[in-house]
């Protein structure tokens, strides 16, 4: 069974999901098993004079009662150590954690919390990215220079982190161009929604510790759970049942090493289960704000001679794991064309509210939508197609990166053709009516990779085990392993046990994160499988007589190549083998492509580099209701070009899923605040995601091309990039509804009135050239 | 606490006189004791399976809604559809299937809302909700029940057993229409609901009412100017004029006080000409939302 | 223990109920205060049913009452008293799926699996009354039920199959 014939989607655990047998974080209940609730600062800054635990103490039903007093002192997060698990002296956000309480029942658990009594001298909370960056601004963290960090952390006040992008000299040839086109967009926060709010069960047997959690990442759960409780890693487990959902929001601190600290201390297990109001407001994950200010000059044939930008990053309160954001924003706003020089500069700015982190495609998609609106209003004033200008610029194989990467084989261009003509098809078939457009932008995202292991078993029974570091958190990449392992061995998909969620057996891998799944875990699946199907051919060739290199495994059988007639089954050849077949692999970090040394960028985080982009084209069909703003998209066409394409099925899942999740970016989703920084929105009434009534049809297509450096058999990542154009093609239809841009994000109904009643054109500057 | 279900309006009666609130399908009681708003009362009375209060009647000259009636059954009747068109449109309307199927007529009227989306059509079809306590029965017009946000003048030993709505003649036309950001799942920004009676293409009477502009859902006065006239683009430009001018909205998440009073002014001009289309024969299917792409919904 | 609730101030009181799920009677000693949600997943030990937000705004808790979907998470359990509840351990005929368990899963319209329960429920609960939906029809079945990971594509598809394949018998 060739690779191509494996059934298109072997979701391995379905059934488990759709007969609700199967088991999610919230659905576990140990012995004993006391509950948890937190206490939060709700105050956004604030220096804490009186912290009184006791009334909480002395409730019925009240087992244990942590603050930072009660776990060591440890300042954490990887790349800036700027904050502890529990509050220490000052609050930075309304929902940092200041005391912990496990109870015999919930109920008793938030009462208590709320018992306690803290008192705070209100300190004046920073809330606006460029006001943060000021002389005279009050600092989120006025000792920050004693923070310890690591790598190469440019930071200043409330700047968390700067970088530079430099190409050129930017200033020269912008004078050079025939026209200057300069616009500011800016993005609200939004937020990842899986719709599982995290749940954490920690339970210690003797010195060992177990922890059941709804986290993305396993091993970096286990890293900070070790880190902070000063504990080995060989005496924590963590374990990972069904996943609700993650999208970002559930990689980084996701609270257990505080449910272990109550779990110690109560001497049971406790169990934390998040209402929806604090999956808004307690993670450090929330997808961050962004101001864009962006200039470029063009030739009046269309040649991009310049790019000048400055963006503006809302950190949040602490690093969660943000230092790399202003690099990628950066190059995201640079774009994937050929842009001539650049001067891009982008702040990573602390701010009183929630810490930003990793969202599905960290700063992509608001980087996104302001850059494409730009290209947009660009071909606007040279009079020119938008598709027609991006054609001229995009990036093709042979181009130069911001960074200076030269591309390999990229499908850039091809997503462009293929995306709009599939629109234009069906606005041929339906033609648009007047209050309807077309709009298209462009995206692109990495792919990440790390080193990766696997451990493979084929049983007695010829069944076969495949142990991983991978976590499923619905993509189906995990799922998808199986048909790689299938097709070396020569299985059923379904004859494969997958094991993947228990730190305790696995090798360490990323976890969801970073669309890395396939790409590192099917490397070392690969290598793993291919070890027990040498394994097989050995043993084959010795009952059949043969050369191994001319034995061919098929259908759970071993036979020589031209002779299938003469077979024999892999329960055999396990059985004379006297033992189960074993493969264990580890696979190193692919090498990355080299970067020219000539290269400038200031707070480098390693994002230079690709490997293996992926490239992505997204043509919205957009109807508005001039007379309210309302926005309703009808269709989205996609054309991706993310290597080659293993489950298509499941692609087309993380396709369509990313494209709705753009559309509720561009026109629903946006986290308001107030004047402190508290949340207004932290309900899933005010916070709108879309329904499926709303959602668009969708249709897409893959651009497989040969891709060096990609992963196994040429696949690239999948599920963050899907993510990152929707938005802007969504606001470049919009805009040639009303002939205005929209230059915030969500691009709400509101929002849309009122660009259409007042000019908020870019800035056009005709240079003369003569 | 206690919660008691009840089986008869004497019984229901019977226990709000001894302190106890009634609850229907609890979607606003439950869900408000959830979020922090309200803690639920010490003494509940179930009143979702007292047949008399689920009952729909009608006679030639009024409709009899059962405070009980859900509003799953509101946007399917086809009585509702046929004479009480823009209440089908609300109720069509409300939160999700789920909601629709226990949220109940009753619930609505007594919890208060100003952005309640049954409201308005109730003021602008004249409905009287029928109160009933030991002391009594009682009417009350639905202008004089609602006193402000959430507050209502009936006391707490009143149960509201229906909604008694006038049936309208020959040639009118009613409907509701919202502004809603998302397709479903969604709460009024702003609404208006229109009821016109037409006589040879000419207006011979209208009722417009609005919904989220105001401490209370609102009738727009003085209309009555318009009578006589055709149901034109000048009718619509009236009316959105009107309720611009009457509505005093407020700024909060959903929207500003500036968009709303745009707004309103949309949605009451779109109410009318939908009202005046199906008081000319137009068959315009339940709700008039999604039908006529209200906010651009197709 | 003395559980405090910030459902109910005052001191509360157990009501003995008999909910009948699935079609097993389930004699349960509740607080009043207890949503269904809750007392299905811990007192009766059916977890299928799952929590996703606090205001009947995902539909992820949809169980059916007498035949009809509502939000289990803000329903009373005392008001369920007697009454017929579907969860989605009771779709299945044994070990046999429902045709929408089975459509759902080979359409593509699982991943996660969170939502799924509650997505099948309405669906369930749209096809009893509705055996011939149109498109448009199923998407207001199902809009109050949020999917943040599939784009809800094939949750449409399966639901039409499903839809198809029971009347095409």
């Amino acid at each position: 069974m060739s690779l191509t014939e494996i059934p298109a989607f072997a979701r391995a655990d379905g059934p488990d999901k759709v007969s609700g047998l199967g088991r999610y974080t919230a659905d576990l209940t140990l012995t004993g098993m006391a509950h948890a609730a937190f206490r939060y600062a709700d105050v956004p800054h604030g220096r804490i004079v009186e912290l009184d635990t006791s009334p909480a103490r002395a409730m019925s039903g009240v087992v244990a009662v942590i603050t930072d007093a009660d776990v060591p002192d440890i300042y954490l997060s990887a790349e800036i150590a700027d904050r502890t698990l529990f509050a220490r002296d000052v609050v930075r956000y309304e929902g940092e954690v200041v005391a912990a309480v496990a109870a015999v029942t919930p109920e008793i658990a938030r009462a208590a919390a709320a018992a306690i009594v803290v008192r705070y001298e209100v300190l004046p909370a920073v809330t606006d990215i460029e006001a943060a960056l000021g002389e005279n601004s009050p600092l989120v963290h006025e000792s920050w220079d004693s923070y310890a960090t690591s790598g190469d952390v440019v930071r200043d006040r409330n700047t968390a982190m700067r970088s530079e992008l430099h190409r050129g000299d930017a200033d020269a040839a912008m004078a050079t161009a025939d026209v200057v086109v300069s616009g500011r967009y800016v993005a609200d926060a939004s937020h990842a929604v899986p719709i599982e709010p995290r749940a954490v069960v920690a339970e210690w047997q003797g010195d060992h510790l177990t922890v059941h959690t709804s986290t993305q990442v396993p091993f970096d759960a286990r890293s900070r759970i070790c880190e902070t409780l000063e504990l080995p890693t060989s005496r924590v487990r963590v374990i990972v049942p069904h996943l609700g959902g993650g999208f970002g929001g559930k990689c980084g601190a996701h609270f257990e090493p505080h449910i272990a600290a109550l779990a110690k201390v109560a001497k049971r297990p406790v169990k934390l289960v998040f209402s929806r109001y604090e999956e808004f407001i307690a993670p450090d994950r929330r997808r961050e704000g962004m101001i864009v200010d962006v200039a470029t000059g063009v030739k009046h044939d269309g040649t991009i001679v310049a790019r000048a930008a400055w963006l503006g990053i809302d950190n949040g309160a602490y690093m969660a794991d943000a230092t790399f954001f202003p690099q990628l924003a950066a190059m995201h706003v640079a774009g994937p064309y050929r842009t001539g020089s650049l001067k891009i500069e982008a702040d990573l700015v602390y701010t009183n509210r929630q810490p930003s982190g990793s969202v599905r495609a960290p700063t992509a998609p608001q980087a996104c939508w302001a850059i494409e609106s730009h290209t947009d209003e660009i071909a606007v004033a040279l009079d020119m197609d938008p598709i027609e200008f991006r054609r001229r610029n995009l990036v093709a194989t042979g181009d130069v990166g911001p960074m200076g990467q030269v591309y390999d084989e990229i499908g850039a261009l091809e997503c462009l053709e293929l995306a709009t003509a599939s629109a234009q098809a069906s606005a041929d078939q339906k033609p648009l009516g007047p209050d309807e457009a077309l709009g298209v932008s462009m995206g692109w995202w990495p792919t990440f990779a790390v080193a990766a292991g696997a451990f493979a078993k084929m049983h007695a029974d010829g069944t076969v085990q495949l142990v991983t570091g991978g976590q499923e958190c619905g993509t189906g990449a995990v799922m998808t392993l199986r048909n790689l392992a299938a097709d070396e061995l020569g299985i059923d998909p379904e004859l494969i046990e997958l094991v993947y969620q228990d730190t305790a057996v696995a090798p360490e891998g990323p976890g969801a994160s970073g669309s890395q799944t396939l790409l590192n875990h099917g490397r070392a699946v690969e290598v793993a499988s291919q070890q027990i199907a040498a394994q097989l051919r050995e043993l084959a060739a010795d009952h059949l007589e043969a050369a191994p290199e001319d034995i061919v495994l098929a259908e759970s059988k071993a036979s020589v190549a031209g002779a299938p007639a003469a077979s024999v089954a892999f329960t055999e050849l396990v059985e004379r083998a006297g033992a189960e077949l074993l493969g264990t692999a580890s696979v190193e970090m692919p090498e990355y492509p080299e970067l020219p040394t000539s290269s400038t960028c200031i707070g480098d985080q390693g994002m230079g580099a690709w490997l293996a982009p992926q490239f992505s084209c997204h043509v919205a069909r957009v109807a508005v209701d001039r007379d309210t703003g309302v926005v309703r998209v009808s269709e989205v066409h996609t054309a991706h070009d993310s290597g080659t394409i293993i489950n298509l099925m499941g692609a087309h899942g993380q396709v369509e899923g990313g494209v709705l999740m753009g559309v509720g970016q561009a026109l629903t989703e946006g986290t308001r605040y107030d004047d402190e920084g508290r949340q207004r929105n932290a309900g899933l009434l005010e916070y709108k995601l879309q329904t499926i009534a709303d959602a668009p049809s969708i249709h897409t297509q893959f651009v497989e091309i040969a891709t060096p450096n990609a992963g196994p058999r040429g696949a690239k990542g999948l599920a963050e990039a899907p993510n990152v154009a929707t938005a802007g093609a969504i606001a470049n239809a919009l805009a040639k509804v009303i002939g205005q841009r929209v230059r915030e994000l969500p691009m709400t109904a509101e929002r849309v009135w009122r660009a259409q009643t007042a000019d908020q054109s870019s800035t056009t500057t005709e240079q003369d050239q003569s | 606490m206690t919660l008691t279900i009840a089986t008869s309006v004497d019984q229901a009666i019977a226990l709000l006189a001894s302190g106890a609130r009634p609850i229907a399908g609890g979607t606003d009681l439950v869900v408000g004791a959830r979020q922090g708003k309200a803690p639920l009362p010490d003494q509940l009375v179930a009143i979702d399976r007292i047949a008399e209060l689920a009952e729909l009647t009608s006679t030639d000259s009024e409709t009899r809604i059962g405070a009980g009636v859900t509003h799953a059954r509101l946007m399917t009747d086809g009585l509702i559809i046929e004479r009480h068109t823009a209440i089908a449109d609300a109720a069509a309307l409300v939160g999700s299937p789920a909601t629709r199927n226990v949220g109940t007529l009753g619930g609505n009227v007594m919890n208060g809302s100003p952005a309640m989306d049954t409201g308005a059509p109730l003021i602008v079809m004249g409905a009287e909700a029928e109160l009933r306590s030991a002391d009594g029965t009682r009417r009350v017009t639905m202008g004089d029940l609602w006193t402000g946000p959430g507050q209502i003048s009936a006391r707490d030993d009143e149960l509201c057993t229906s909604l008694v709505i006038p049936a309208g003649g020959p040639g009118s036309g009613s409907a509701y229409v919202r502004l809603e950001y998302r397709r479903a799942m969604e709460i009024a920004v702003v609404g208006a609901a229109a009821a016109v009676t037409l006589s040879d293409g000419v207006l011979t009477s209208i009722r417009v009412a609005l919904t989220a502009v105001a401490p209370v859902i609102i009738e727009i006065g003085d209309l009555d100017n318009l009578i006589g006239g055709a149901p034109d683009r000048a009718l619509h430009g009236a009316v959105a004029a009107a309720a611009r001018d009457q509505a005093t909205p407020i700024s909060d998440l959903r929207a500003t006080d500036e968009y709303r009073r745009h707004t309103i002014g949309v949605m009451a001009a779109r109410a009318v000409d939908a009202a005046a289309r199906r008081a000319a024969g137009e068959q315009i299917p339940v709700p008039v939302n999604r039908s006529l792409g209200i906010g651009a919904a197709q | 223990m003395n559980p405090s609730s910030p459902m109910s101030p005052s001191s509360p009181m157990s009501q003995q109920i008999n909910l009948t799920v699935n079609g097993m009677t389930w004699p349960v000693a509740v607080e009043t205060s207890r949503n269904l949600c809750s007392v299905l997943r811990t007192e009766i030990g059916l977890t299928g049913t799952k929590e996703g937000c606090d205001d009947c705004e995902c539909g992820a808790c949809m169980v059916l009452l007498d035949g009809q979907p509502i939000n289990s998470c803000s329903y009373l359990a005392a008001q369920a008293d007697g009454r017929e509840i579907t969860t989605v351990e009771g779709l299945a005929d044994g070990d046999e799926l429902h045709p929408l368990q089975r459509n759902i899963l080979s359409a593509g319209g699982v991943q996660c699996g969170f939502c799924t329960p509650g997505m099948l429920m309405s669906a369930y609960a749209l096809l009893d009354r509705n055996p011939e939906p149109s498109i448009e029809e199923i998407r207001i079945g199902l809009s109050g039920n949020l999917c943040r990971c599939t784009g809800y594509a094939r949750i449409l598809t399966a639901v039409h199959e499903t839809a198809v394949e029971l009347n095409g018998a």
